[in-house]
Order: structure tokens, then C-alpha cells, then sequence
């Protein structure tokens, strides 16, 4: 059981600050962005490219590996998403734009890893960066991997992070007011420009992260941001698409249950249902679409209280 | 001497006719009616499984074909039929001596493919009309894209419909018509033919009372709803009818390859790809429709003939290249031309001819 829980609490981390940076550029920009898990995809390369290049430990090149995926999506907010923005754009045109976007990465990527392999050697089409890992514990016969707490301590830090950057730092403060009413806080002084860029590096920032967590167990290849863009905007919409813990808290549940439900499903009825694990996600976002559009952040959970009062009462 | 083209041509043809119906009957629910549908590959999914699954066990079942499996006689209908080592004999066998010696029976089949097809586009449509009323714009295109996403899974996964990964052969239809260049010279007359035919029904029915209260209900929901209009029950008929058109291209392209294999049906591909094609020719225009997936069919048929001579010049393997040209398209048309090569013109409520007439009763009163 600790063997699976493992792995699935990193990959939940993964998907989690992942999917909060689909949030965070959500909220502030309307824009759904479709390139996100290229975004991820980019913090698996990078970690990889920098290690073949440095050698050392993948865990030096974390920060480096989200600080430059921010970077592309400041280059890509200032390349096509602010000209959009400018002219107000529908919700579906954002959302397009950032699929040519995706797709334009995608090739890059894919061209990236032909350069890799070309020059460095190595497998760019499945590489394995769990080797590199240390044990740093053995629990019950299960082998805790050093990526197990880090993840966790990540998560944590970020969850600080931001709440301290959105309560205590007057850009922070700004950045909400130009969430919640962006006219008002044009008036009031605030550029908004730099609200989007910060929330496009940021969110940037958080997927490349999320990719090099992931790059931890995962095996890596150009295909890994096709196979998570549904676990991602799912953790995302979980969470209710209007708060960063929220989707924080989404991307763990949809992790979890990914990882921890198929394991169960496959321990009941057979190894052949893994293959549907993606299902998992897919109906989670479904359901929480079309029956909880508020997300997990929107519950009111003093109406729910309520609700279970009444029927104890009954 | 029979007809001959070029494989070339053929390629780009059938590309172009196949593409062509798909966009045609996205057009009709982005363009025209404003649903967000990222899920087009569920319809097109949808096709392609009834023309993988159906007309050849229709046809085990009419002649009775028996196979050998696991040292026994069977009618192989359930997973035996979608069974990678009994597919393909089976197969053969309906095509050598079922559907080859028998012209009408094999225009009957095609047909019925398309037809049951489209009743099953049709449903599926009708389906997603249930999250089509209750959610709106982006939302709406990812759980769109979410079901597309779910059937590709399910079709990968189990097995006994179309085979799961290993895929299933479809019983050739065309197969009666003669062997070789004459045969693909019919295959690809008759997809053309019919993706006329769909772009003069998709024409018809973005001029008729129907295509204005969509575009009616595109621009403005409230005042549409206001004017009486029935916006659960036309959205619905719109899914419905696209979803039916994009089906008939799917079953075409699993007939034409001559085989099921449900990986085949991507998202990149059969919904991101219309997209594309769609922006390009100009969204709320079937003429442009016509252009977009033509310009992207020769351009996407000549690179990748050309991909031996191409990759000794410019250091990117072309497919990668592809992707990143489709996705530049995408963002450069977003950009700069929103409305597309041919932007959709004002459709005139009445004929010029009927407006003169009664322009001239009017002035010719008032004389």
C-alpha cells in the first residue's frame, strides 16, 4: 500500500501546483490556458537538458527549471495573450490562441528532444530521473524516496508563498483588487498590466515546478503534456477555477484518486482496468462542471452543516 | 485504359473531402450556432466505431460465417470478432466472397454504414446537449472535450466493440468496382461527391429560417428567447445535426482506410485541427470552410511529400514542424484576422428582387 501512496502523494503534488497555476492565470486574465501542460512538459526538460548538461542532482535544477518556464509564459502573455486581452476577446478565442500556442510548443519540444538526443545521447523519449533519487527512509518495507517530503515541503512553501504574497505585500493586495474588479483598480492606480504579467510568470512558474516534482516519478518524454492536460484542468476546476488553494486542494484529490482509486479498483477487479486511470479524472471534472460549477472553494459548507443537521434531526 | 491519378492527388483529395465534412459540421455549431465544440472527435469517434463494428458483424450474422477458436465452431459476433487473430480472416473472407462478387450488396452496406452512423452522431449529439444548456463558453469546451477524451479512452481500452489498441479491420465496400487505380479513382469520386453533398446541405440549412435563429441566438440569447425562440430545443437539433455530419466523415475515413484503430482519433486531429482550418477559411462561412481545409490539405499533402527533400535543408523533422505551423496559424489568425480569410456576410431576410418589388408597390401607391 505505502509503495503506491508514495509515488501517487508526489504526483498529487505535481498535478496540484500545476493546476493552481491554471488557476492563477484564470483568475486574473479569463483565459483558459491550454498550453499549460506544455508548461509542464517544459519543467521535465529542463531539469533533464541541465542535468545532462551539469550532472549533479535533479533537485539542483528545480528552481531554475520554474523560473525559466515562468519566463515562457511572459513571452508568450506579452507575444499573444496581452493583444487579445487588449482588443477584449471572447473566452473562446483567449482559450484558442493558447492552443496554438500548445501546439506550437509541442513541436518545439518534440524538436528539442531530437536535439537532445542528437547531442547528449541519453533517452528524451523516456527518460527516467527516479534514478538519480535517494532513499532517505524505509517505512514498513516501502522505500521512502527523498521526493516524497520535498514534494510536500514544496506545496507547503508555496501555499506560504502566495498566501503571504496576496495578504501582506501591497502588490499582492493590488493583484486581488484587479481580480475581483478590474475597472475599479484601474481607477484606484493599479497597473493592470503588471498584474498579468505577474500572473503569467506565476502561473508559469507553478507548472514548470509542478513538471519538475513530477519528473520525479514520471517517466519523461514529449508526450507527457498531452497525457496530463486532463488531470490538470481538472484539479483546476475541482478546486473551482477561482482560488488558488482551492485548486491546490483539487489537484491533490484528483491525484489521489487517481493514483489511490484505480490501485483499489485494479486490486478488486483485475489489472486491466489501470488502463481507464485517465477516466478517473475526466468524470471527476464532469461532474464537478456540471453539478458543482462553484468548484470546491464554492461549497458552502455551514449550508452542508446545515443540511446534515436537518436530516440528523429528522 | 483505366482512369489513373497520381497518388498525390489522391492523398489530397481524400484529405480535403474527409476534412472538409468534419469542419463543415463544426462550422455549423461554432459558427453559426456559438457552441464552443472542443469535442468533435467524440462524433467523428463515434462514426468510425459503428463502420468498424457493425456492417461486418451484420454480415457474419446474414452468412453465417464460422471460424475455429479455441478448438470449437463459432459465429464470431461478440469480442471473437474484434479479436486481432480472428478479425483479419474473417475479413477476408466477407470481402473475397461476400461483398466483391456483389455490387448492390456492397452499395447497400456503405450506406447503411453512413445512415447508422449518423443515428449515432445524432445521439451522441443529443447527449452532449444535456451539458450544451447548462454550462456556457469555455466551460462548455472542455466537458465537450472531456467526453471526446472518454470515448477515445473506452474505444483504446475495451476490447470486444472495435478491438482496443489492436483496432479492427472494416469490410471493403468498394471492393466490387475493380482493383487498383480505378478502384481509389471511385473511392475518392464518391467522397467528394458526398462532401458536396454535405456542403449543400450544411449551405441549405444556414439559409433557411433555421440557420437565422441560429445565428440569431448566437449573437444574442435574451433577445432571441424573447422573440419566442426554443433555445434548449435548437441547440439540441444543432448538436444534433453536427454531430450526425461529423460521424458520416468518420465512418467515411474508417471505410477508406479499410481499418478501426480507435488511437487514430485524437483530439490534435479530429478536433483541434477542424479548429484550425475553420479559423482560417472564416468562422460563419461555409465557402470559407471550403478554402481553409483546402489551403491546409495541399500544404499539410505537399510538406509531407516532399519530407526526405525538406529535412535536408531545414534542421526540424517535418512532422514537429507541422505542429508548429498549425499552432503559429492558429495564434497569427487569432491576432491579426479574427474573421478569417472569407469573414461571414449579413444574410439578407428576403431576396433583393422580393425587396424591389416591394419597394415599388409602396412608392407606386404613393404616387
Amino acid at each position: 500500500m505505502l509503495e503506491v501512496l508514495f509515488p501517487a502523494l508526489v504526483i498529487s503534488s505535481g498535478i496540484a501546483l500545476s493546476a493552481a497555476g491554471i488557476t492563477i492565470i484564470y483568475m486574473s486574465t479569463e483565459t483558459f490556458n491550454f498550453a499549460h501542460a506544455s508548461f509542464t512538459t517544459l519543467g521535465f526538460f529542463i531539469v533533464y537538458q541541465l542535468l545532462l548538461m551539469y550532472g549533479g542532482s535533479p533537485y539542483y535544477y528545480f528552481i531554475p527549471a520554474a523560473v525559466l518556464t515562468g519566463l515562457v509564459g511572459v513571452i508568450v502573455y506579452f507575444g499573444v495573450n496581452k493583444w487579445l486581452l487588449k482588443r477584449g476577446a471572447t473566452m473562446v478565442t483567449l482559450m484558442m490562441s493558447t492552443l496554438g500556442v500548445d501546439l506550437i510548443l509541442f513541436g518545439f519540444i518534440n524538436h528539442w528532444a531530437d536535439f537532445i538526443r542528437e547531442v547528449f545521447g541519453g533517452e528524451p523519449r523516456a527518460f527516467l530521473l527516479r534514478v538519480y533519487d535517494v532513499e532517505v527512509a524505509e517505512i514498513f518495507g516501502a522505500s521512502l524516496k527523498a521526493i516524497v517530503p520535498i514534494s510536500l515541503f514544496i506545496v507547503l512553501v508555496i501555499i506560504i508563498g502566495i498566501h503571504t504574497f496576496l495578504t501582506k505585500t501591497k502588490f499582492g493586495i493590488a493583484m486581488r483588487t484587479a481580480i475581483e474588479n478590474p475597472t475599479l483598480a484601474k481607477i484606484m492606480g493599479v497597473n493592470i498590466e503588471y498584474v498579468y504579467v505577474t500572473a503569467w510568470f506565476l502561473g508559469a512558474f507553478l507548472a514548470g515546478l509542478g513538471g519538475a516534482v513530477l519528473s520525479m516519478v514520471e517517466t519523461g518524454s514529449p508526450y507527457v503534456g498531452i497525457r496530463y492536460i486532463v488531470p490538470l484542468f481538472a484539479g483546476s476546476i475541482v478546486g473551482g477555477l477561482y482560488s488558488v488553494f482551492g485548486s491546490l486542494l483539487g489537484g491533490f484529490l484528483i491525484g489521489l484518486s487517481q493514483q489511490l482509486g484505480i490501485y483499489a479498483l485494479s486490486v478488486t477487479f483485475g489489472a486491466w482496468i489501470t488502463g481507464y486511470r485517465p477516466l478517473i479524472p475526466l468524470v471527476m471534472m464532469v461532474i464537478a462542471l456540471l453539478f458543482f460549477p462553484e468548484g470546491l472553494g464554492g461549497i458552502k459548507w455551514s449550508q452542508v452543516r446545515e443540511k446534515i443537521g436537518v436530516l440528523g434531526g429528522e | 485504359m483505366p482512369v489513373q491519378i497520381p497518388p498525390i492527388l489522391i492523398e489530397i483529395l481524400m484529405n480535403f473531402s474527409i476534412f472538409l465534412i468534419v469542419t463543415l459540421s463544426l462550422n455549423l455549431e461554432v459558427g453559426y450556432a456559438g457552441i464552443p465544440q472542443f469535442g468533435r472527435v467524440l462524433a467523428v469517434l463515434a462514426g468510425a466505431i459503428v463502420a468498424g463494428a457493425i456492417p461486418g458483424r451484420l454480415l457474419v450474422l446474414l452468412y453465417n460465417i464460422q471460424v475455429e477458436w479455441k478448438g470449437e465452431t463459432i459465429t464470431p459476433l461478440g469480442s471473437e470478432y474484434a479479436n486481432h487473430l480472428l478479425n483479419f480472416p474473417i475479413i477476408e473472407q466477407i470481402n473475397r466472397d461476400i461483398l466483391y462478387p456483389n455490387p448492390a450488396l456492397s452499395i447497400l452496406m456503405f450506406f447503411l454504414t453512413l445512415f447508422l452512423a449518423a443515428v449515432f452522431g445524432a445521439v451522441i449529439g443529443y447527449l452532449s446537449s444535456y451539458p450544451a444548456l447548462r454550462l456556457k463558453e469555455a466551460y462548455l469546451g472542455i466537458t465537450l472535450l472531456a467526453f471526446g477524451d472518454a470515448l477515445k479512452l473506452i474505444a483504446e481500452n475495451y476490447q470486444p466493440i472495435v478491438g482496443a489498441t489492436q483496432g479492427v479491420f472494416v469490410p471493403n465496400v468498394y471492393g466490387w468496382i475493380g482493383r487498383g487505380g480505378i478502384q481509389f479513382t471511385a473511392r475518392i469520386a464518391i467522397m467528394l461527391a458526398l462532401a458536396g453533398l454535405i456542403f449543400l446541405f450544411i449551405e441549405r440549412i444556414s439559409k433557411s429560417p433555421f440557420g437565422r435563429t441560429l445565428k440569431a441566438m448566437r449573437d444574442s440569447e435574451t433577445a432571441a428567447n424573447v422573440y419566442g425562440v426554443n433555445i434548449p430545443r435548437l441547440r439540441g437539433y444543432t448538436l444534433m445535426i453536427g454531430g450526425a455530419v461529423a460521424a458520416i466523415g468518420g465512418a467515411l475515413y474508417a471505410m477508406y482506410t479499410g481499418s478501426m484503430k480507435a488511437l487514430t482519433y485524437d483530439r490534435v486531429t479530429w478536433t483541434f485541427w477542424p479548429w484550425a482550418f475553420m479559423m482560417l477559411g472564416g468562422t460563419g462561412n461555409n465557402f470559407g470552410m471550403v478554402l481553409g481545409v483546402f489551403i491546409f490539405t495541399i500544404f499539410r499533402t505537399l510538406i509531407f511529400s516532399q519530407k526526405f527533400l525538406l529535412e535536408a535543408v531545414i534542421p526540424i523533422q517535418v512532422a514537429w514542424l507541422e505542429y508548429i505551423m498549425i499552432g503559429l496559424v492558429i495564434v497569427l489568425i487569432s491576432l491579426f484576422r479574427p474573421q478569417g480569410i472569407i469573414p461571414e456576410k449579413p444574410d439578407p431576410i428576403l431576396p433583393k428582387s422580393h425587396i424591389e418589388r416591394i419597394r415599388k408597390k409602396v412608392v407606386g401607391k404613393k404616387e
